[in-house]
């Protein structure tokens, strides 16, 4: 066991003298979620509403359905579009391929105030026209929702008919940082553990380390396991470093348990098996470092790590139902992020296995010398 | 080593070699490239399995007890390489944990004069300071046996003489040392014995000046630009003499029999002037022509 942690500490003091792989492990992620927790979160964080108001009188919003107006601003969910009240709304909508739109009828104000007086026998409505098919209409839809149920019991001065129980609480929203984080981490992951594992297994053997290792009492299995720890710490300094920048900058809010742990751990064992097998089959180290290229690239923008799989082509989702980062990335999410803790313990079980079998496949197939 | 054979596929690279060597000697293991050295070695070094034969080192079976021969053998494998990033001081002291020994590492690093070094990663450290390091690492567990796989193989003059001085002290030490080597100057000038291996066979061992007397030509005494007329009375000492047309010189095979003092007296006395005068020695490079009917390439000259 001596043996592991002096290699342990050899390798985790070449790995702070070497400016290039600091870079690769922490400061290209770090920038990265900078860069795209910029770009993105502005715009993520609002959806775009399209509202159209009936209900005015010589072209000025009547008191109820300006006071929703309001309300829907006040939220800040929103950017909302104004649509004139002429237009046949539904036909704008499909016309302009509009996700949801509002309709506050006309009459609205009139209803609304019987309705008031009445307490509830007569029922304010308004439309909400929304695609089915996109992502983001039914998450606008809940909020809407909410809010004119928030309106509703205002209204109702809390008499309880008015059916607003259960409609006090907004939903969670996610933008895109949320989605983001994880993935990165994931990312760092995966590239920190295959080239490592790819660019030492072939270089060492290459340049002669192995066989000067061999020549000693340092059993293989000690060095590989030494390996594989410094492989697990430099992923959870990754995901140190992503964490802090989530908190510190996008002021996030998550969970770090036991399974993202787990997770981070058993990716990068499935990643350093991974590595150790390419480094097995093209044996000089350029070539392996490209081989690792060819691996890592595609499941970088393939299994989530950047965008949502949903927004990509199905031929595309396809293929990242067989890329084992795209479960490292979902698990991490579930874990981190949606408190989804089946997803969470069913991927991060799925990745265990996975890693366990590659690190076990990847020590016995690596060889230091040929006999 | 008794019978030693490595078979790859059809290519035998070791066939069938037996030889002994002495404690405390060094002993070189001189060859061509590709002749079977290293893989020879590497098999005393339990990284390869030999195809068949029997080899003992220190007493140990190499087939058996593989790890009792690495922890008390030292190995400076060919082309010495290591963590590029760890310093010499760090270098050694890694190596000594693999080990478990707990050398006096400063005196080690005085050793090989690395000490205005210890603080330089190893991938800063020339060819020749490589080495040295090598040879210090393989020092760490204070091993009774040595291997040195072509330890100045590529090494300037400068370099390589500071390593001989090096393998020197070891021998001092009480060291046994097992140098390969294809440099014939390297095996003359340090080993007390040499094996001679070509295509995988074993052509001689024996001690260095043995080898010499037995399969060099004799000693040669040269006379520079000399008229042939002076050869009747180098011939009246019984020594044989031949003129070479081509350079002018003429050569005399010098003997057991006759001193060199003596030709010396016979020449001046005689009315014939000659030129300067040159002593050529028999080397290992005459054996290794007289054993296998070949030089050495070019490049593995010194």
């Amino acid at each position: 066991m001596s043996h592991v942690v002096i290699d342990l500490k050899a390798s985790l003091r070449t790995f702070l003298r070497n400016k290039s792989t600091i870079f690769w492990t922490i400061a290209f992620p770090s920038v990265l979620m900078l860069l795209f927790g910029a770009i993105f979160s502005q715009s993520s964080m609002k959806y775009d509403l399209y509202l159209q108001n009936q209900d005015q009188v010589n072209g000025k919003a009547t008191y109820w359905s300006d006071a929703l107006i309001t309300v829907l601003n006040s939220t800040n969910a929103f950017n909302l579009q104004l649509v004139d009240a002429s237009i046949n709304a539904t036909d704008y909508a499909i016309a302009n391929r509009l996700t949801s739109l509002l309709v506050i009828p006309s009459g609205f104000n009139d209803t609304a105030n019987m309705a008031l007086l009445t307490h509830g026998l007569m029922i304010a409505n308004v439309t909400f026209v929304y695609d089915q098919s996109t992502s983001s209409a039914p998450v606008v839809r809940s909020i809407v929702m909410s809010i004119v149920d928030k309106l509703n019991f205002e209204l109702s001065r809390g008499v309880e008919y008015l059916n607003v129980q259960d409609l006090t609480i907004a939903p969670k929203r996610f933008g895109y940082i949320d989605f983001f984080l994880p993935g990165v981490i994931g990312m760092t992951a995966m590239t920190t553990s295959i080239f490592t594992a790819v660019s030492i297994s072939a270089r060492f053997k290459e340049n002669g380390v192995f066989h000067k290792l061999a020549t000693t009492p340092l059993k293989r299995y000690e060095w590989i396991l030494s390996r594989t720890i410094y492989n697990v710490i430099i992923s959870y300094l990754g995901m140190a470093v992503m964490i802090i920048i989530g908190m510190a900058v996008f002021s996030m809010k998550m969970t770090l348990d036991v399974l993202s742990l787990l997770m981070v751990a058993m990716a990068s064992l499935m990643f350093t098996g991974l590595g150790m097998i390419i480094a097995r089959f093209v044996k000089d180290p350029d070539g392996a470092d490209a081989a690792a290229n060819v691996v890592t690239f595609p499941m970088m923008f393939l299994s989530g790590t950047f965008f949502p799989l949903s927004q990509m082509p199905l031929f595309l989702q396809s293929i990242a139902q067989v890329l084992p980062l795209t479960y490292v990335n979902d698990g991490l999410r579930a874990a981190m992020i949606f408190g989804q803790s089946q997803q969470a313990i069913y991927n991060t079980a799925l990745i265990t296995g996975l890693g366990l079998a590659s690190i076990l496949v990847g020590s016995v197939i690596t060889k230091w010398e040929e006999e | 080593m008794d019978g030693l054979t490595k078979r790859y596929g059809e290519l035998i690279a070791v066939n069938s070699i037996s030889f002994t060597v002495d404690r405390g000697e060094i002993f070189a293991f001189l060859g061509p490239n590709g002749a079977g050295k290293t893989t020879t070695v590497e098999m005393l070094e339990c990284l390869r399995k030999p195809t068949s034969g029997k080899a003992f080192v220190l007493g140990s079976d190499i087939s058996k007890d593989q790890e009792e021969i690495k922890k008390r053998t030292g190995v400076l494998p060919q082309d010495f390489y290591t963590y590029e990033r760890l310093t010499v001081k760090e270098t050694i002291q890694y190596f000594a944990g693999m080990f478990n020994s707990h050398p006096d590492v400063d005196g080690l690093i005085k050793l090989v004069d690395l000490e205005d070094k210890k603080n330089a990663q190893f991938k800063h450290l020339s060819g020749g300071l490589k080495q040295r390091l090598g040879i210090a690492v393989a020092l760490v567990n204070d091993p009774e046996l040595i291997f040195l796989d072509e330890p100045t193989s590529g090494l300037d003059p400068k370099a390589r003489h500071g390593v001989w001085h090096l393998i020197d002290g070891l021998h001092k030490k009480g060291k046994t040392v097992f140098l390969t080597t294809h440099y014939m100057e390297e095996a003359e000038v340090l080993a007390d014995r040499v094996g001679i291996i070509h295509n995988g066979k074993i052509v001689a061992v024996d001690a260095t000046d043995r080898l010499i007397s037995d399969y060099g030509k004799k000693n040669l005494l040269i006379l520079k630009k000399t008229n042939p007329k002076i050869i009747p009375t180098i011939e009246k000492l019984g020594i044989e003499a031949n003129y070479d047309e081509a350079t002018g010189d003429v050569t005399v095979h010098l003997n057991h029999a006759v001193a060199v003092s003596d030709i010396l007296r016979a020449l001046t006395s005689s009315s014939t002037p000659f030129g300067e005068l040159q002593l050529k020695r028999s080397s290992l490079e005459d054996v290794f022509l007289n054993l296998t009917g070949e030089t050495l390439e070019e490049e593995s000259r010194i």
